[in-house]
């Protein structure tokens, strides 16, 4: 396990350091505390992406459970889009860890087959995509940067999904086998897609947050 | 989104009474201790034990229970037959290129015990605790308030989000075929719901905000609330008894369960 933490650890490193030496999307860094604006729009992101969380949620479970790590991985990015939508719209430190948990405490209020065990993924995913933009200074939010922070949520997560069902890395070849499914599916499916969609929002001018 | 079988229900119950944040504390420790059992036996025990204080503690009827057990127990036995296949070990049983090791044979039930016991807490939770009370309770714990009605909000969105579903699929009937379609055109409608769906949530969030602060949300560091809950020494006795109950197991299981079992 310890050996798949450092590469796990190792992979969010790589990652960052590829979006903040390749996204030229460079903006100022906004700080200060968040704006009850900021609170209102993470806790209703946080509702839409907990109740579709928690369906798809149903179909990893059965197909972690029963093919093993690879299947789950086909399927494991699915659920970061939000996390992306949430960053690229608020734009601040802490806001994919803090969305990790509500919505992850969501998905538990809203009987998440893991039950309180979901609140491991919300951490560990939000602290991947924390990771990646605190490399990127969190003045990158460009396409490069939305699909390296989707990929690293999406194989740090593979890490709490190894402690709580039993993947023990050192005999489970397919552990490591799935790290490269988990980084097309994060990529396409949070990364890509949350850019699509805070994108798309921006271009429709009806939301004043999304407004850079 | 979850059925009526898993929300909150005020039956009076010795769990309904407990202080929520104890609660919360409780389904932690019972994950954890669940986390650091090493045979199957300690497992089977929570779980008897999650069991019996569901339907004695909480009122919660075998019927009810039943109608999660999908959930709570069918995902648990598929990950058990998972660990009985793919485990290292010495074979037991094989059939072509299936094969079941002894070692698969006691990670399975561990693991099953595991996921069954901290889902059924989880849900246990749920059905004994009112989240307005949960996060009254957090705040009162030092939790910025600001940051609690967050989880709450969120919450509190999910029916409107429900009828926004509802009156998107609506709009969408009333100009075409929404149902009954093939799968390219119900995946363009889900696109077309998500995004519709989002625009709206994320416009409601603004205006909420703005009325909030308007009513100025945020100004003062403490807040009063209209219900109060309040915590009581005797709330303790659940997470300290399980504290009691979960090292004897792991003390049993160092001990006895290996001597008795021969494992």
């Amino acid at each position: 396990m310890a050996l798949f933490t450092i590469f796990n650890v190792a992979v969010l490193v790589v990652l960052g350091l590829i979006a903040r030496f390749t996204d030229k999307n460079i903006t100022e860094k906004k700080e200060g505390g968040y704006t009850t604006q900021n609170l209102v729009i993470i806790a209703v992101l946080a509702a839409i992406a907990g109740v579709i969380n928690t369906g798809v949620g149903n179909l990893w479970y059965l197909v972690n459970t029963s093919l093993g790590p690879l299947g789950g991985a086909l399927i494991q990015g699915m659920f970061m889009w939000a996390y992306i939508l949430a960053v690229f719209i608020v734009r601040r430190p802490g806001v994919a860890l803090i969305f990790g948990l509500i919505e992850a405490g969501t998905e538990v209020l809203l009987g998440n087959a893991a039950g309180i065990g979901t609140l491991g993924w919300g951490i560990s995913q939000g602290l991947a995509i924390e990771a990646v933009l605190l490399i990127c200074t969190y003045s990158r939010f460009g396409f490069v940067t939305a699909v390296m922070a989707g990929m690293a949520a999406s194989q740090f997560g593979t890490l709490w999904t190894s402690v709580f069902y039993g993947w023990d890395p050192s005999y489970s070849k397919d552990v490591w086998m799935a790290a490269p499914i988990n980084l097309i599916s994060g990529a396409i499916f949070s990364g890509a897609l949350g850019y699509f969609l805070a994108t798309k929002i921006a271009k429709t001018g009806l939301v004043r947050s999304a407004k850079k | 989104m979850a059925g009526d079988f898993l929300s909150f229900k005020e039956k009076g119950s010795v769990l309904n009474r407990i202080y929520p944040l104890v609660k919360m504390i409780w389904v932690l420790l019972i994950a954890v201790g669940l986390f650091l059992f090493k045979t199957p036996f300690s497992g089977g025990v929570m779980f008897v034990l999650i069991l019996t204080l569901s339907m004695a503690g909480g009122k919660i009827s075998p019927k009810e229970i039943l109608r999660s057990a999908l959930i709570v127990f069918g995902l648990g036995f598929l990950l058990m037959i998972f660990h009985f296949f793919f485990d290292p070990g010495e074979v037991v049983w094989s059939w072509y290129f299936l094969t079941i090791t002894d070692y698969g044979l006691i990670q399975g039930p561990i693991f099953f015990f595991r996921l069954s016991v901290i889902v059924l807490s989880s849900f246990l939770l749920i059905w004994t605790t009112d989240t307005r009370d949960l996060m009254t309770s957090f705040i009162k714990a030092g939790m910025p308030y600001r940051y609690a009605y967050t989880i709450f909000l969120a919450m509190r969105f999910l029916p409107l989000i429900q009828k926004e579903v509802d009156a998107v699929q609506s709009a969408h009937a009333i100009r075409g075929r929404a149902s009954g379609s093939g799968l390219s055109h119900r995946f363009k409608l889900w696109q077309r719901y998500v995004f519709t769906i989002l625009i709206n949530g994320i416009r409601k969030a603004e205006i909420t905000a703005d009325a909030l602060e308007c009513r100025a949300f945020g100004y003062k560091k403490q807040r009063t609330c209209v219900k109060d809950v309040t915590f009581r020494k005797r709330d303790l006795v659940l997470p300290i008894l399980t504290l009691l109950i979960l090292a004897g197991l792991i003390y049993m299981e160092h001990i006895r369960w290996i001597d008795i079992f021969g494992l």
